[in-house]
């Protein structure tokens, strides 16, 4: 049993890495056309649908900086700071919240062996597919970006100037499949 | 001797006779009552037989084929004195039916062996066994069996209590302790048909309780409750009991596996059962057990195992059974999880190319550095197909087409903490691998009943902890020590290494219906594992199931992440996944989420639909998973941290090494309360990364992507929504204005609602690392604050 506890915590670790790794992959990606998809053969897979939300009603913070979302005088949004330099400032992502709603993506596996002009011939191989959902909703989701002095807001000699402030409400549409394609030296 | 003559026969027989040689002597010294005999004592009423009994033998030794297993240091006797004899009562009586009655009273009754050799190997030795009881009973013999005038007829029925089973290595003993049984067994038929004995029952009650389950690592301490030294309650895994109607039918003949040997066969009917596991006040039950299991040429033989090792020989044909347990309770309010369904066969089989079969082969020697005494069971096994099914709210899902199999040494020792030989080993009963190569796999899953049509989806196994598929060489221990969190419980160290992995994160199915084909999937592949585990403790409590654990650690080389196939797949590279917990906590609760307002807000249905959300009513039934995951700042090599390493070169053979390509480093990841708020110096790290999983088994709504037919030809259009439908033609329809009824019979799929939080996540720095170049820093330090990520995600599998 703590092997499986072991496991379990390192899986969802790897989830964590696996995202990173799907935006790294997505970058060589190009979009299929119709009569491109029709030459793939997939496999079972799973069926994804849900909302998700970041600090609908703030965070596990209560400080003189963080706090509830009905409290005025407290940020209750989440907060991301990184530095590029090694004695630098920090770049920040501050009062991170909102919530977005998808419906439909998908997780599966696909076989690849014609189409693509002649490379999918070429290739021959099997794919990770993820099929994106129609429609992604978001609600209300807002970020500021900011320079910090600090990465903590608490920490003594704290300053914070803010750069700009992003929101976004309304539908993105996502169709079509991201191909996962394992080319390339291992 | 003493006889005396009355009313009732009394016989007084003291024993104080030490055998050497073989037991069946202790049989000389008492002379047995033939027909002409019992027959003169007809008509009284009866004899009564008094002895207190001792009985110590060097050496009792079972030879098969010119193999011999030696049972040493024989001994009955009383339980409480060593020295001292059990007391036994035995009346004997005839009935006015002729029958014989023979009513018993064993008191302070213990039997073991000492040790356990084969003739083969007399340097290695098992371990001894003792069973400690008091019996309170009667047998009533008639003639006549199951079919005919020359078998026998039983009736039995029997109180056990002050009973004790132990094992014993190297001074230190792991056992069941205050165990009481009562059982009754009516009917029961003896016969002998032509040359195979047959037993039948058709009907065995009875109810049993383990009080405690309890360890000793003292050697003055030989089946006592007690610790000689301090006096107090040696410590307790918990205990355990139940219930049973059993009824089965038995086939014991001549003849093992090879040459001389027994042969055995059965089939039992499982009518209701029920078992029970107490940690202090709290329990976890699995009640409404029904099912049967059913042995097909079980052969005892003393033989070698495939390394030639002599052993006790157990070797199957096959094993079928079922398993229903109707409901899975634990906590204060017993409330269920569940309801899970198990139907297995276990029979030679052959996986990727490799033929299994079914046989553990018993020897002693455990593990080497741990003392001269221990068990190994070189086993080998194959279940070639099992069907697993849970159901919450009476909502199904099936784990259909498990298969597993395995090859390798399972190695029991009873330890103490100390270091011998350079080897770690902790209290507790540990039980070890050595060079096990085993796996498992599962060809699909399917939704509401056993005929439904197979379809993917296995990988949502994924949020219970478990691979769909796993295979993979496997060393190391788990020990099991005596004592939780608090009072009774379990605790446990281990350490597990894993060689040459392949789990599959997505897994296709294995067969199709024509056959073994190769399981696509994504794969971690070329896997290497070592985890570590120090202080896990494991206890029922009030609310369910909880597992604190003191530290764990370890390492997750992942040689290539593959695509496709396990062995040959297009490989994303190297991934390497290090951790290092402190006081991580995990907690399974019965009960899932319960009212869920899904994509929308509210607690209350018409709020929930006024802001747009589902309401959805997931029942009482489900269960929650609440994990707490402090990870700890790195220390030496123990540490969290990612790493993904591409364009390595390859060796002669065309595979990637190691360490040649360039790669990424997420280098000491750990959490934080974001401050040092106790004043030690060292900022506070008690909250982790909390997350709560409610996950049950509910409808979902699937709706088509695309115009046209889907893969298996059902036609709909883009925005229809998936309707079950037994009498459409794959088991399902395209619906664009669903009705009340319609949305009644939406797939079934797993519903999680999700809550994670954290105060502080940081990663000390992110390396971007040459082969020739080394390591250069791309970021000095992240630092994540304030999260709180709630979701409700709804999986459901798809063909």
């Amino acid at each position: 049993m703590s092997q499986r506890l072991l496991s379990l915590r390192n899986r969802l670790s790897f989830a964590f890495a696996l995202s990173f790794l799907s935006l790294i992959a997505a970058a060589e990606m190009a979009p299929l056309e119709d009569d491109v998809l029709s030459d793939v053969s997939g496999q079972g897979g799973i069926y994804l649908s849900g909302d998700v939300s970041i600090n609908a009603l703030g965070g596990p913070v209560e400080n003189s900086y963080f706090g509830s979302c009905d409290d005025v005088t407290r940020k209750c949004g989440a907060r991301i700071a990184y530095r590029l330099k090694e004695t630098g400032g920090w770049l920040v992502l501050d009062e991170l919240r909102g919530g977005f709603a998808f419906e439909g993506l998908t997780l599966g596996m696909r076989t690849i062996d014609t189409g693509f002009g002649g490379d999918g011939a070429l290739f021959n191989g099997d794919v990770l597919e993820l099929g994106l959902p129609n429609i992604v909703r978001f609600d209300d989701v807002r970020f500021k970006i900011a320079a910090s002095s600090t990465p903590r807001p608490t920490d003594l000699g704290f300053q914070q100037t803010d750069i700009f402030t992003v929101e976004m409400q309304g539908d993105v549409i996502m169709e079509g499949n991201l191909l996962v394609f394992p080319t390339g030296n291992p | 001797m003493r006889i005396d003559k009355g009313r009732d026969y009394i016989l007084v027989i003291h024993f104080g006779l030490l055998f050497l040689g073989l037991a069946s002597a202790a049989s000389a010294g008492m002379k047995s009552l033939d027909d002409s005999e019992l027959a003169s004592v007809s008509g009284q009423s009866g004899i009564t037989l008094e002895m207190d009994l001792g009985v110590t033998a060097d050496k009792v030794t079972y030879y098969d084929d010119g193999k011999g297993i030696h049972l040493e240091g024989f001994r009955v006797g009383s339980a409480s004195d060593p020295n001292g004899s059990a007391h036994h009562v035995v009346k004997v009586d005839i009935g006015a039916d002729a029958s014989l009655n023979l009513g018993y009273l064993v008191e302070d009754r213990r039997i073991e062996f000492g040790d356990i050799r084969l003739a083969g190997a007399p340097g290695l030795s098992m371990g001894g066994v003792f069973l400690d009881h008091s019996l309170e009973g009667y047998v009533n013999i008639k003639q006549g069996g199951a079919t005919g005038g020359a078998g026998y007829t039983f009736d039995t029925a029997y109180t056990m209590t002050g009973g004790r089973l132990g094992y014993r290595t190297n001074g230190n003993e792991f056992f069941l302790d205050g165990i009481t049984m009562d059982v009754e067994a009516l009917g029961i038929t003896l016969d002998v048909v032509g040359d195979t004995l047959k037993l039948g029952a058709p009907r065995i009650v009875g109810n049993w309780k383990v009080e405690a389950i309890r360890y000793s690592g003292n050697a003055l301490n030989h089946g006592v409750s007690t610790d000689a030294g301090s006096g107090a309650l040696l410590p307790s895994y918990g205990g355990i009991s139940g219930e049973f109607d059993l009824s089965s039918n038995s086939d014991i003949r001549a003849g093992g596996r090879e040459g001389e040997g027994l042969r055995f066969d059965s089939q039992t009917t499982i009518h209701s059962a029920s078992f029970l596991y107490h940690d202090d006040a709290n329990v976890l039950a699995l009640r409404n057990i029904t099912g049967y299991l059913n042995v097909q040429d079980l052969r005892l033989d003393v033989a070698t195992d495939w390394n030639n090792r002599p052993a006790l020989a157990l070797t199957l044909g096959a094993m079928a059974g079922e398993f229903n347990v109707g409901t899975i309770e634990m906590g204060a309010n017993n409330k269920s999880i569940g309801e899970v369904n198990a139907n297995f066969l276990f029979q030679d089989h052959s996986y990727n190319g490799n033929s299994y079969t079914n046989a553990i082969y018993l020897q002693g020697g455990g593990h080497a550095e741990a003392g001269p005494q221990g068990m190994r069971l070189a086993t080998e096994w194959s279940l070639a197909n099992a069907d697993i099914s849970y159901t919450e709210d009476g909502n199904r899902v099936i784990f259909s087409g498990l298969q597993s199999w395995g090859r390798g040494d399972v190695v029991l020792n009873v330890t103490r903490e100390e270091v011998r030989g350079g080897t770690q080993f902790f209290d507790g009963l540990r039980i070890g691998f050595e060079n096990v190569t085993a796996g498992y796999r599962i060809n699909g899953l399917k939704v509401g009943s056993d005929d439904a049509q197979l379809q993917g989806g296995t990988e949502l196994l994924l949020a219970l902890g478990f691979y769909p598929s796993y295979e993979f060489e496997l060393d190391g221990h788990i020990t099991l020590g005596a004592g939780g969190a608090s009072g009774e419980g379990i605790t446990v160290n281990s350490d597990i290494r894993i060689r040459n992995g392949k789990a599959a994160i997505i897994a296709d199915a294995y067969d199709k219906g024509r056959g073994e084909i190769s399981q696509k999937g994504l794969w971690i592949s070329e896997l290497e594992y070592d985890a570590h585990v120090r202080g896990m403790t494991i206890d029922a409590t009030a609310d369910g199931l909880e597992m604190v654990t003191a530290e764990s650690w370890g390492t997750m080389d992942i040689g290539n992440l593959r695509v496709g196939d396990k062995s040959a797949g297009g490989s994303l590279g190297r991934f390497v996944v290090q951790s290092y917990e402190l006081g991580s906590s995990m907690a399974i609760l019965p009960g899932g989420a319960g009212d869920v307002c899904a994509g929308g807000a509210g607690t209350a249905q018409m709020v929930c639909e006024a802001s747009g959300g589902i309401w959805e009513t997931r029942g009482e039934e489900g269960v929650t998973v609440r994990l707490k995951q402090i990870l700890a700042r790195a220390d030496g090599n123990k540490k969290n941290a990612f790493s993904w390493e591409a364009n390595r070169e390859l060796d002669s053979n065309g595979n990637p090494v190691n360490g040649t390509g360039a790669s990424v480093l997420l280098n000491d990841i750990y959490t934080s309360d974001g401050g040092d708020f106790d004043g030690d110096g060292v900022d506070d790290n008690t909250f982790g990364i909390r997350t709560d999983l409610a996950v049950d088994v509910y409808q979902t709504k699937v709706v088509k992507k695309q115009d046209g037919p889907d893969l298996l030809g059902v036609v709909g259009a883009k925005g229809d929504e998936k309707i079950m439908d037994a009498s459409a033609a794959q088991g399902y329809r395209y619906v664009s204005n669903p009705t009340q009824g319609d949305l009644a019979n939406r797939p079934l799929g797993f519903a999680v609602k999700a809550q994670s939080q954290f105060k502080e996540l940081s990663i000390n720095n992110i390396d971007l690392i040459h082969p020739t170049g080394g390591a250069q820093t791309a970021v000095y330090g992240v630092m994540m604050q304030n999260f709180d990520i709630r979701a409700n995600l709804t999986a459901t599998p798809i063909p």
